[in-house]
This record gives C-alpha cells, sequence and structure tokens, in this order.
C-alpha cells in the first residue's frame, strides 16, 4: 500500500537508552539493577536529568502491570534526588487536574495510568494518606454538579463514568492499607459520598438496566472488598440522607469545639469535605 | 449506615484534621494555567517582586496532553500573610503570550505540600 511514511522521530542514543530502560525492560525481577544504571547518569546534567523525570513520570508508556515497578524505582532514587520525587508528584497531580478539566475521553487511559502511578506510590510511601483523600475527593467533587439538569453543562456529565473508575483503580491500588486507625475512618466517610457520587449517576439513567452493568459491578466490587461488612446504600436519595447525618453530626463537634470558628464559616456558607484545596 | 454509625464517634477525625491544619498551614502554591510558550525568566519578570519565599520551580508546558498545555510554577512563602496577596494578585490574572492569546492563571495551595530538596542536596550519590 502506498501509505506516506511517517516520519520516525530519532532519538539521541541516551534519550533511546533510558526508554529502554523504564518503557520495554522493567520488571519485577531487575528493578533493582534498573535503579542502578539510573542512578549512573549524570544526574547533575540538567538536560539528563529533566528527560530521566519525564520518562518516569509518563507511565501511560508502561504495561499497565508494570507501572508499580516505576513506584519502586522512584522510591529508590529519592533516598539520593529527593527532588525527583516532588517534581514526579507534582506532575502526577496536575495532570489528574488537567484530566478532569479538559475531560477529554482520549485521556481516559492516561488518566488511569496516573491514578494507577499515585497509588503505587501510596504504597510506596511517597505520598501520604491525606494527600490519596484529597485526590479522592476531588474526583467526586471537582466540578461535580449533583443536578441532573445542570449536570449536562458540568466538567463530569452524568453518562461519563471515568471519574468512577478512577477512584475504583485508586482504591483497588491502595485502599486496602487504609484499614486501621484515622485511614480506617476516612475511608468509611469517603465511602459515604462516593456511593452518593455513583448513586446520582445511576439516577440519572431512565432504568437500573440502562445503566452500564459493567461500572456498577466495578464499583460495588471495589466497595465489598474493601468493607465486606458495610450496608451499601440503594438509591440516591439514602446516600443524602447519610451525608447529611454525618455533616450534621460533624457541625454539632465543631459547635461544641470551636465555636468561634463556625461562625466564621456561617457567614461565608462554607460546606465540609471541598476537594482540592483551592485558596 | 449501620457499618459507618457504629465506629467510634467522629470527633477524634476532626480533631485531627484540626491539628493537621494548625500545625502545618499549608505555604506552597501553585500558580496554573500560564501559557504554554512562557519562559521562566519571563514569568519572574512579570511576577517579581515575589514575596520572602524559600523555593521556587518553573515547570515547562508538557506537550504530550495535545490541547491542554500550559506552564505552571511553584513557590513556598516563607510568610503564611504573603501567600494571600500573592493570590489576590494573581488568581484570575491574565498572562498574555507573544501571540496575544490570553492566559487566565489559578493559584492554589499545591496539593502537594513537600518541598524537597534542590539538586544540589547534601547527599551525593555514590553510586
Amino acid at each position: 500500500p502506498d501509505t506516506p511514511q511517517e516520519a520516525k522521530r530519532e532519538r539521541p542514543p541516551l534519550h533511546q537508552y533510558i526508554r529502554k530502560l523504564i518503557y520495554a525492560d522493567l520488571n519485577k525481577t531487575n528493578t533493582e539493577k534498573i535503579l542502578r544504571q539510573i542512578r549512573k547518569f549524570n544526574w547533575d546534567d540538567p538536560e539528563v536529568a529533566a528527560y530521566n523525570v519525564k520518562c518516569l513520570k509518563n507511565v501511560w508508556n508502561l504495561k499497565y502491570f508494570n507501572i508499580r515497578y516505576v513506584a519502586s524505582l522512584l522510591a529508590g532514587l529519592v533516598q539520593y534526588h529527593d527532588w525527583v520525587g516532588t517534581e514526579i508528584i507534582d506532575s502526577v497531580l496536575e495532570d489528574i487536574r488537567l484530566g478532569m478539566e479538559g475531560n477529554n475521553p482520549k485521556h481516559n487511559q492516561r488518566r488511569t495510568a496516573m491514578v494507577k502511578f499515585l497509588g503505587e506510590m501510596y504504597n510506596y510511601r511517597l505520598v501520604d494518606s491525606a494527600l490519596i483523600f484529597k485526590v479522592l475527593y476531588s474526583l467526586i467533587t471537582f466540578g461535580v454538579m449533583m443536578d441532573p439538569e445542570m449536570a449536562w453543562n458540568s466538567l463530569d456529565h452524568p453518562d461519563q463514568m471515568v471519574r468512577l473508575r478512577l477512584v475504583c483503580v485508586l482504591l483497588d491500588t491502595c485502599g486496602q492499607y487504609f484499614s486501621s486507625g484515622s485511614s480506617k475512618k476516612k475511608l468509611d466517610y469517603f465511602f459515604l459520598y462516593f456511593q452518593r457520587y455513583y448513586l446520582f449517576k445511576k439516577s440519572c439513567f431512565a432504568s437500573e438496566e440502562s445503566f452500564p452493568l459493567g461500572i456498577s459491578s466495578m464499583v460495588l466490587e471495589t466497595l465489598s472488598i474493601l468493607r465486606p461488612k458495610m450496608q451499601i446504600l440503594e438509591d440516591f436519595e439514602a446516600a443524602c440522607k447519610g451525608v447529611l447525618k454525618i455533616e450534621e453530626e460533624f457541625i454539632a463537634i465543631l459547635r461544641e469545639k470551636m465555636p468561634e470558628f463556625m461562625q466564621v464559616v456561617a457567614q461565608e456558607g462554607e460546606t465540609d469535605e471541598a476537594g482540592l484545596g483551592t485558596i | 449506615m449501620t457499618a459507618i454509625s457504629s465506629k467510634p464517634p467522629d470527633s477524634e477525625k476532626k480533631r485531627e484534621k484540626e491539628k493537621k491544619e494548625k500545625n502545618v498551614a499549608p505555604t506552597k502554591i501553585v500558580v496554573r494555567r500560564l501559557p504554554p510558550s512562557m519562559t521562566e525568566e519571563e514569568f519572574l519578570n512579570q511576577v517579581s517582586p515575589i514575596p520572602d519565599h524559600d523555593y521556587i520551580r518553573f515547570v515547562k508546558a508538557d506537550y504530550s496532553l495535545g490541547q491542554d498545555v500550559f506552564c505552571r510554577a511553584y513557590i513556598n512563602f516563607v510568610h503564611q500573610e504573603d501567600i494571600f496577596i500573592f493570590q489576590e494578585q494573581f488568581d484570575g490574572y491574565v498572562f498574555v503570550d507573544t501571540k496575544g492569546n490570553e492566559y487566565i492563571a489559578i493559584v492554589e495551595f499545591a496539593p502537594n505540600q513537600k518541598v524537597g530538596m534542590q539538586k544540589d542536596g547534601k547527599r551525593k550519590d555514590p553510586k
């Protein structure tokens, strides 16, 4: 066939080598060895360092399963180059946010890979649980309108399922470690808000059957694996009631502990549990 | 609902949250949605003088995203009150690139508050 040949980008050998190490070679058995190779690069050269960081960050170029080993590599690397961790974490978070703002289905795969990577970074102690919860809440609140009419003009259309998937990916990756202490409780609360979000989406469909089956089983599976004893809420109204109930409890406690603060909040009309902390 | 309401009262969670917020008030901010063609110098020229800060990092645009391409900058301020002045000034500020396109910047607390040691950090990799 006479298809015009695509101009092939010729990368410098060093770039090719970095890419080969991370995107092609990296697997369970050679993480240590590749870490040693990567450490040998000239990290004092800003260009080399920047290319390394870029390759480590662009995890959608890897096999999905191997994303965990990039987190492992990074955990080893930050021992010597602390700033690399910061740069990559910042970039991943920005990517997740831009994904929500752009809301381009073309990037769904990439967004999934990024969220997976974030979860793996938690597993390797590169980020803390507070950050994971920030992202979880932002996924179910940022630009979200819980109104069937308005939702069509929002950044998250009622028929778009990608955020449900992202939440499930993140929780499937690292949710198992939110099993004790405050992170356990945080996850319990999050599940209430998450169910409300999920059930809102479901309520926008004409009937139970018209909602994509794959999505509802994915959500229910994530919930049941992490909290097998939790009672699954039935519908959007029940979820709203549940959320309202705990928010009232929160407010009552706040009133008791910090009366002055509550007055200010009442004036500003702030709501509990916002997503990513905008100023 | 039973599983949730049978948990110990949520005062603990709230208290912990308060404590966290009080002890480590966020100081690192991010300026997002800057023009993709912007350079670090141009950025510094336009926002200076930046109040006391101990960390600043300008990130060039990532063209792999196609249409949503922006630069951004992270700044860690030394004084809390400077943050609000800076935000007042630049949140919603319109930056214009060389072609005349307008970009409305967003100033927010960076979700990741860690700053990380600079490249000339103390530990040298023995390799």
